[in-house]
């Protein structure tokens, strides 16, 4: 069936109001993707002969890539990070304070101010922040207050590394996450609840038969964007370790960084990163599918 | 319409004008606060004398970081048109990489040039036989040890003749101190300086001190870098060099600028900014009467000789792609110039390259830097070939593993080859 001249209009009009974003998308998003498709599959380098006159590899770093033991570490030290950061800290914890801050609470307005503290900070100087929090061993401010409990101190992040980021980070998401999982409970109705209360339902009954599968969908997105947002983390772990020690906390991230413009090996550092992106792209897939959203 | 069409030319008018502005400006970037102070009387005379304006674009500070903005930028073509290098290292792969105009001709031309040291006149000279880079300045590099500690202790201060002997003194120094007894800087916190200021200083006294080969490869399953990795090695398991400091973001904070002042370490590899900068009267934590109580031991070679290291510091170079090669040039001439050079050993530290900064009165009131100034000349250094920049991370991330007990100088050894040959591919090392 024809469209009416009005239909018409009203596509024209809906083109011209996205025409920004999809140039910027264009430009910012696509294009650089596209480009380090292509980098990839080169030896391109930031300085040396390869810098002067790159040239093409075929699949070269892709091979290389599958046979370093230090990608395959760095996707490693990823997956743990992203689990316990992002899926289990900073979730758990962000729910914990939704939940508690609905309530009322005295102090409740500070209660939500501290929370969100973390983010008020930009990464590199939470990192610093961090480190003088954890590194020096004995000089570090939590070997002073675990030994002034008797406990044994540590240099942190040389002995427990893989768990000190992950402890910073969730304490920098939690913001994130109690503010996107309290918009999820604001929707479930509160007659639910009542209801459920008159039936004698005990609290943790109505937290397993009401809040949990009630806020699924936002539990869904909170996961789709933290995940690929915490794989995407950078600033915060070189700040603290820069990947050590021994490649530790070698994020994908860092390890993209590090061969890019440590090594300055371009096309690797592109190959990687495309791996990097198609393993967020699978994941983003599957959140969507489990979802059932549509995008 | 007549207004608009006046309009439109005087903005094209002043496009132009803008323009040619642009071409007369010099885009300099230089690395840290205290190297911007060093060039400021020097921006003002290229200004006055090239009739160009001058703009200073300070970069970050740590070398690591500094050089990957400067290579990018010089990677996408709009690099800036002068620029410090923080490591004589880079050079070899910048220049080959095309980012480097030669000055051959233009430096020999000049007179000021007649009177710098040989050495660093050497160490100016790329693989190719050509000169990229402005070799105003020499980081002269050796042992720094505290005298008036070694005295109370009733230890020798005599100069260590080999190896074992540095090591045996190290020992002593624990044993009657309880403090280290020796660094050399390591790990992959350190930058290019687990390469500059401690590898470098035993390979040159090796089984093999050079590490490049007559066809440009890099030499490193030598026996010497096997060699070296074991000084290494035998310090960290004998707990006579601090380790912990090391892995940490800052590895220099605590050994430089805390144990060696508190007496807590004894020796140190540094350079001649030590006397002012580390523990002088430009320190926040100064050691009284530096150059009485803190004196210097050449490094001993593995079986004998003696080695001063010599590298070329924070070397000037032109862009290749500068909008104005010939110009830039000229400027880089007036940062080689002597004024320049007494400017940046008061507020760096680093040895002036040319002889006649002797008689300059500015120089002559830095007396730490006086003598070391005299005895430039005696510096020892590595030939220079690309791919050193590979080879100082590989270094890094080598003795990183040996401050984490994770492996011996062989495993080492390995570590540093795997990572040049994963870099550059096999053909690159012997």
């Amino acid at each position: 069936m024809a469209k009416t001249l009005q239909e018409r209009r009203a596509e024209r009009q809906l083109m011209i109001v996205l025409l920004p974003s999809l140039l910027l998308l264009l430009a910012f998003v696509i294009y650089p993707a596209i480009y380090s498709v292509y980098l990839s599959f080169t030896n391109e380098a930031l300085t040396g002969a390869a810098a002067r006159a790159p040239r093409f590899v075929g699949w070269r770093n892709y091979t290389r890539l599958f046979n370093d033991a230090k990608f395959w570490n760095a996707l490693f030290v990823t997956f743990v990070f992203v689990l316990g950061s992002a899926i289990i800290g900073q979730f758990v914890l962000g729910l914990v304070s939704a939940i508690a801050l609905r309530r009322r609470l005295v102090f409740r307005t500070l209660f939500s101010s501290i929370i969100l503290l973390p983010n008020a900070a930009p990464e590199v100087v939470a990192g610093f922040m961090w480190i003088s929090m954890l590194a020096g061993g004995d000089h570090a401010t939590l070997s002073r207050i675990v030994s002034f409990f008797g406990l044994p101190t540590a240099d942190w992040l040389q002995v427990f590394p893989l768990a000190m980021i992950i402890v910073v980070n969730t304490w920098r998401g939690i913001a994130t996450a109690m503010i996107l999982l309290t918009a999820g409970l604001s929707t479930i109705p509160q007659e639910i609840y009542e209801a459920a209360r008159m039936d004698g339902a005990t609290p943790a009954q109505m937290f397993r038969r009401i809040t949990l599968p009630l806020m699924m969908p936002t539990i869904l997105l909170y996961m789709l964007i933290s995940t690929v947002s915490t794989i995407a983390v950078f600033g915060l772990v070189y700040a603290l370790t820069r990947g050590g020690p021994g490649g530790a906390t070698e994020l994908i991230s860092i390890y993209i960084y590090n061969q890019s413009f440590t090594a300055y090996q371009l096309g690797y550092g592109a190959a990687v990163a495309v791996i990097a992106l198609l393993v967020s792209l699978m994941l983003g897939i599957a959140y969507v599918r489990a979802a059932k959203v549509e995008i | 319409m007549k207004k608009t069409v006046f309009g439109g030319l005087c903005a094209i008018l002043l496009g132009c004008t803008s323009t040619f502005v642009q071409a007369e400006t010099l885009r300099l970037a230089n690395h840290g606060q205290a190297g911007i102070d060093a060039m400021k009387s020097t921006v003002e005379r290229i200004e006055k004398k090239l009739g160009v304006k001058v703009e200073v674009v300070e970069y970050p500070a740590p070398d690591k970081d500094y050089l990957s903005k400067l290579l990018t930028e010089l990677g996408a073509g709009n690099g800036p048109d002068l620029f410090s290098m923080p490591s004589t290292a880079a050079v070899a792969d910048m220049v080959d990489a095309g980012y480097l105009a030669p000055i051959t001709t233009e430096i020999n031309a000049w007179d000021g040039y007649k009177n710098f040291y040989d050495v660093a006149k050497k160490l100016a000279v790329s693989p190719d036989g050509e000169t990229y880079v402005m070799p105003y300045m020499l980081g002269i590099q050796e042992i720094y040890y505290r005298k008036d500690v070694l005295e109370k202790a009733g230890i020798s201060t005599g100069q260590p003749k080999t190896w074992d002997d540095l090591i045996a003194r190290a020992e002593e120094i624990k044993t009657k101190t309880g403090a280290y007894g020796l660094l050399f800087p390591a790990g992959v916190s350190w930058g290019s300086g687990a390469f500059d200021e401690g590898f470098q200083h035993l390979i040159v006294g090796s089984k093999t001190p050079q590490i490049v080969t007559d066809d440009g490869k890099l030499d490193l399953n030598g026996e010497g870098v096997k060699d070296v990795f074991n000084v290494y090695k035998t310090l960290i398991d004998k707990d006579l060099m601090p380790v912990q400091p090391l892995l940490g973001p800052e590895p220099w904070v605590i050994p430089k600028y805390e144990l060696f002042p508190a007496g807590k370490l004894v020796a140190t590899t540094c350079g001649s900014w030590c006397y002012i900068f580390d523990w002088g009267r430009e320190s926040k934590n100064p050691i009284p009467d530096v150059t009485k109580v803190v004196g210097t031991w050449t490094v001993p070679g593995q079986t004998g000789g003696q080695f001063v290291l010599a590298n070329l510091a924070a070397p000037w170079a032109v862009n290749a792609k500068s909008a104005n090669v010939e110009l830039a040039k000229k400027a880089l001439l007036e940062i080689g110039s002597v004024e320049t050079q007494v400017s940046y050993a008061a507020r760096i530290g680093n040895i002036p390259a040319s002889k006649d900064a002797a008689s300059d009165p500015e120089f002559q009131k830095l007396t730490e830097l006086v003598p070391i100034h005299a005895a430039a000349e005696k510096g020892t250094f590595l030939k220079q070939a690309a791919g050193f920049g590979t080879v100082a991370e590989g270094v890094a991330r080598a003795t990183d593993a040996l401050l984490r007990k994770e492996v011996d100088a062989a495993g080492a050894q390995k570590i540093l080859v795997d990572y040049v040959k994963e870099t550059l591919g096999d053909d690159a090392v012997k």
